[in-house]
């Protein structure tokens, strides 16, 4: 019981949650460079998903290229760019990129593709063009599948962020990388804590865009074009 | 008018879905393209709104190969209703209905007048406008698949096996609406089942498909029936064929006898006598609502006095409608009557007079000999 107390005392320490080290400015930190990886992990995935699983060319690529880049440690991409680019945001936001890529692009792709053919029959048959019945069918459709895809992505970047404080950038991970160096282990679960505090409320956040995003006619599990 | 130049689909694998179909779809009138899987018929259709495109001869549109016009603008001037509806389901019935006409450039609010009007027209309750095609049951899905297609009122209509996926109740209902608006609309429908029954009942005329991609017979629904080309089209149409070509024939040629229809307050006695041999008396209310049927036997046996309408008679089963039903139905309704007659009402459901299955017969003989 004696690590809660400490823990709570950390959390209670008024120093905690003032200047450039505390728990609000790290936390700004995490989100900023959670948000940043998730949404150029989107503007890359989403299209890219969209126009295989609309073509249905490429798609075997893609999902190939997914599961290799699903394959590699974080960590060592990390590294590998601060070698190339040197330390600072840029090798942070491209390890978080491959690792929120391969979740989007797959469900987007496979989103797109698991449109009932007669849906996308009937919608050339009335007359629309390919790129309405993409921006019109298919994407709202896919909607749910790429919002999960989202949400997997975004659950895994803000843990993953924590390697933010490896190349001195900041974000909750320094409690962590501080915490193990000065053998602080109270610093490490406090850092810990908060990381799945935003894991949660990034859940949390998903479900809301779920209601927000999702055409009420594809809910309550609705199967499509039924 | 649509018509098919020697239109084909040949396959890259060799498969030939169309071969070389020559015929032509007539303005305002109903054809059914019917066939058994695998005889072109849904291809022959989706030649017309370019979502086949044939490998060899043309397909025209009012002497227009439809070739020379850009796919989508030729797909928005002709509706399409295909299996299950194929609605889109994260919009709402009101705006399924308006696709077409929200392509086309028309304003939201002039989008959504029509597709109430068209709700309308299909027969759906206006509170059904905002809810979601899972909410709706089949039935009411191909009828939202039918409202869709006539939205931006396309001279022609192309519908791919509508009907099929319902049950056949809910089936009977939608080809009795088709007819219905067909009768006002006069669209220039082609229509592809492969349930012959469906065919004879919607068709003006009938295209019969073989296996290979190949035309059997075309021709309206009573000739198939009375003079089918070959045994493949014969065995197609069904060996009930006599019966059913009865459709074509209307009841109001029969002769109907008056002379065995009494009222309830005629006695027995005096009915027996006029009955002249005959099996089998109606008795009738003084409205000439039908009671039921005395057999002579019965009138025999009880007091001369007694009223008919006192009598415990027997069932008079279904009745046919001598102005509006044909002779499918009247003998149908003589063959399900104890008696083996018929009773004919006005469309009031006044008796008018009985049919036995005798005089059935002679006139069937006379008619369709």
């Amino acid at each position: 019981m004696d690590i809660l107390i400490e823990l709570f005392a950390w959390f209670a320490d008024p120093a905690r949650w003032t200047g450039g080290g505390g728990v609000p400015a790290r936390m700004g930190e995490h989100v900023y460079y959670s948000l940043l990886g998730l949404l150029l992990s989107a503007v890359v995935a989403v299209p890219l998903g969209l126009f295989t699983g609309h073509t249905g060319r490429g798609g075997f690529l893609t999902t190939s290229l997914a599961n290799f880049a699903r394959a590699l440690p974080t960590i060592g991409v990390l590294f590998l760019i601060v070698l190339a680019a040197g330390i600072g945001l840029v090798p942070v936001l491209c390890a978080l990129v491959a690792l929120a890529v391969p979740p989007i692009l797959v469900n987007t792709h496979e989103g797109v593709r698991g449109v009932e053919p007669r849906l996308r029959d009937a919608a050339f048959g009335m007359g629309m063009r390919g790129h309405q019945v993409l921006l019109r069918l298919e994407l709202p459709v896919a909607v749910p599948l790429i919002l999960i895809g989202m949400r997997t992505a975004a659950v895994q970047v803000v843990a993953t962020a924590t390697i933010a404080a490896y190349v001195g950038v900041g974000g909750l991970g320094r409690y962590i990388v501080d915490g193990q160096a000065r053998q602080d282990l109270t610093m490490m679960l406090g850092g810990s804590v908060l990381v799945v505090l935003l894991a949660v409320l990034t859940t949390l956040l998903f479900a809301g865009l779920r209601r927000l995003l999702v055409a009420p006619g594809l809910r309550t599990g609705a199967v499509a074009g039924r | 008018m649509i018509t098919f130049e020697g239109a084909a689909k040949l396959y890259p694998d060799g498969t030939v879905a169309v071969d070389a179909l020559d015929l032509t779809v007539e303005t305002g009138q109903t054809t059914v393209f019917v066939g058994p899987s695998g005889s072109g018929k849904t291809t022959s259709l989706r030649m017309i709104n370019r979502m086949v495109e044939p490998t060899g001869g043309a397909v025209l549109i009012d002497g227009q190969d439809v070739r020379l016009r850009d796919p989508a603008a030729l797909r928005r001037s002709i509706g399409y209703v295909i299996q299950q509806a194929g609605l889109f389901p994260h919009r709402t019935v009101r705006d399924n209905i308006a696709t077409v006409p929200l392509l086309l450039g028309w304003g939201r609010a002039r989008a959504r007048a029509r597709a109430a009007e068209l709700m309308e027209l299909v027969g759906l309750e206006p509170s059904q406008a905002r809810r979601y095609p899972h909410q709706l049951s089949g039935g009411q899905q191909q009828r939202v698949g039918v409202a869709r297609a006539l939205a931006a009122d396309p001279p022609i209509l192309l519908m791919d096996e509508p009907f099929s996926a319902v049950d056949p109740v809910v089936r009977a209902s939608l080809q009795d609406e088709l007819l219905r608006l067909q009768e006002e609309l006069h669209k220039t429908v082609v229509f592809v089942t492969h349930d012959i029954d469906e065919a004879v009942r919607l068709g003006d005329r009938i295209a019969v498909f073989r296996p290979g991609g190949r035309l059997a017979q075309y021709d309206s629904p009573e000739r198939l029936l009375a003079a089918p080309r070959d045994a493949f089209v014969e065995s197609f149409v069904g060996y009930d064929r006599g019966v059913r070509r009865l459709s074509f024939f209307p009841a109001r040629e029969l002769s109907l006898r008056e002379d065995v229809v009494f009222g309830d307050d005629t006695a027995a006695g005096a009915a027996a006598a006029s009955m002249r041999g005959e099996p089998w008396a109606l008795v009738v209310t003084g409205d000439h609502v039908p009671l039921g049927w005395a057999g002579a036997g019965q009138l025999a046996r009880v007091p001369a006095d007694t009223a008919l309408g006192s009598l415990d008679l027997a069932p008079y089963g279904h009745t046919f409608a001598v102005d509006t039903d044909s002779l499918r139905a009247a003998l149908d309704a003589a063959v399900l009557s104890p008696a083996g007659r018929a009773v004919g009402v006005d469309a009031a459901g006044r008796v008018v007079g009985v049919v036995s299955q005798e005089d059935l017969g002679t006139a069937l003989w006379s008619v369709t000999e």
